[in-house]
């Protein structure tokens, strides 16, 4: 019925309700010869109501004040007619938690696809060539590649057991790092410390050096051309000389970065040593998160 | 050492490296390094009180007004580490008065997104 009233009924526009005015009274009048016998004041409480929702305010208006004069009900029950407010604080409070809803999710969504971009630029073309193939034994004189490196991630350090103190230093912190992501995601990552120095830093040697710091750190040794070879796969600056006679003493110049892979052997990201321990974790805790593939949790 | 009331722990040198399982020398445990670094904190400050940066260049001077830090010092750690740590406090040193100099031309400090580590020694010479 509302939608029959002749002429469009809008919010503002005094000009319009001008030349709306007398298709309304025409429009009540109609209503009235009508409904002559129904409980009018209730039906035109309704008619109000339809009014209102359908947007014919101007309309719902008319009614409402033509129903005030001619049924001088107690205010409540007109008062009620208006409730139908098309903003409500029902209404706004639903805006502010969907608005909040929709903030965290984006929010959520756009640190994550940095992550994965971060992630992923060392999986497509072009990508640095970080990590490949290599073979040393470790601090128990077993053999260990690259290939034993897979089904887990792994942060590797360069470095060697005669270090003033950076090396004990990032080790500590090394330490506090694999302490963290195994509290939050189990025993998924293999600390692995190469070292610069195959001369001096036999498996017996890095075995006494690295129990100091952490009895999960995996020690890694070999030739000097294996050492060189996984230096260079990894992009480490390696500057220990071939010949170096024993008992020599001497220091290394190496990177100082920890180098994070993935399960299957990819680079992931450099973790230089401006980060602290808290927030290395957090980073690497962040891209296990990200992992959808198979890991090894043993 | 006498009246020099040095902490307890720096009295002793620490023992000779030993030979490990296979042959090759221990690398200096937590417990050598501790000793080290205490020996190297005490030669450094008797530097800083005498306005000295650079031993290595004024090398009388530093013998003379701490040599006996000095001694300590080089009975505790090795000497590849002695030479690092008084070539890096030279190094860290110009730094902080770069850094300085640049404050004061009013740059701003950058959060530490470019990795910032710096090799760990200058080569030692053969």
């Amino acid at each position: 019925m509302a939608n029959s009233a002749p002429g469009p009924n809008t919010h503002g526009g005094t000009a319009q309700a001008a030349l709306n005015a007398e298709a309304d009274t025409e429009y009540i009048g109609l209503l009235e010869r009508s409904l002559a016998d129904i409980d009018l004041p209730f039906f035109v409480r309704m008619a109000v109501h339809i009014d209102l929702a359908s947007r014919h305010r101007l309309a719902a208006e008319i009614l409402y004040q033509w129903g005030r004069l001619h049924y001088p009900l107690g205010d409540n029950e007109w008062a009620d007619a208006r409730l139908d407010e098309p903003f409500s604080w029902q209404a706004g409070l639903l805006f502010f938690i969907a608005g909040a809803g929709l903030t965290i999710y984006f929010r959520t969504e756009k640190e994550r696809m940095a992550r994965k971009r971060i992630a992923e630029t060392t999986k497509g073309i072009g990508r640095p060539k970080v990590g490949g193939q290599f073979e040393l034994i470790d601090q128990n004189g077993q053999r260990f590649t690259d290939e034993d490196m897979k089904g887990k991630y792994a942060l590797v350090y360069f470095g060697f057991t005669h270090c003033p103190d950076i090396c004990p230093e990032e080790l500590d912190k090394m330490a506090g790092m694999i302490d963290i992501v195994q509290k939050t995601n189990g025993n998924v990552m293999r600390p692995i410390f190469i070292t610069c120095d195959p001369a001096r830093d036999t498996p017996a040697v890095m075995k006494t050096y690295l129990k100091e710091f952490h009895p999960a750190l995996i020690g890694l040794t070999g030739t000097w051309e294996q050492v060189k070879s996984v230096c260079k796969a990894y992009r480490v600056y390696f500057s220990t000389p071939p010949d170096v006679q024993p008992g020599q003493d001497y220091l290394v110049d190496h990177s100082i970065y920890f180098y994070l892979m993935d399960p299957d052997g990819d680079f992931v990201e450099a973790i230089g040593r401006n980060f602290t321990v808290e927030r290395a974790a957090r980073v690497i805790n962040e891209h296990i998160g990200d992992w959808r593939g198979k890991l090894d949790k043993e | 050492m006498g009246w020099l009331s040095s902490s307890p722990a720096v009295d002793a040198a620490p023992a000779a490296p030993k030979a490990s399982a296979d042959g090759a020398f221990e690398a200096p445990d937590r417990n050598a390094r501790a000793h080290c670094w205490e020996a190297r904190d005490a030669y450094f400050h008797c530097l800083d009180r005498n306005a000295i940066i650079d031993s290595v260049k004024a090398a009388s001077l530093a013998e003379e007004r701490c040599g006996k830090e000095d001694v300590q010092f080089k009975t505790n750690c090795a000497s590849s580490w002695v030479q690092y740590f008084k070539k890096r406090r030279v190094v860290e040193y110009q730094r902080d008065q770069t850094l300085k100099k640049l404050e004061a031309e009013g740059a701003q400090k950058m959060d530490g997104a470019l990795p910032g580590g710096a090799p760990a020694s200058p080569p030692a010479a053969r």
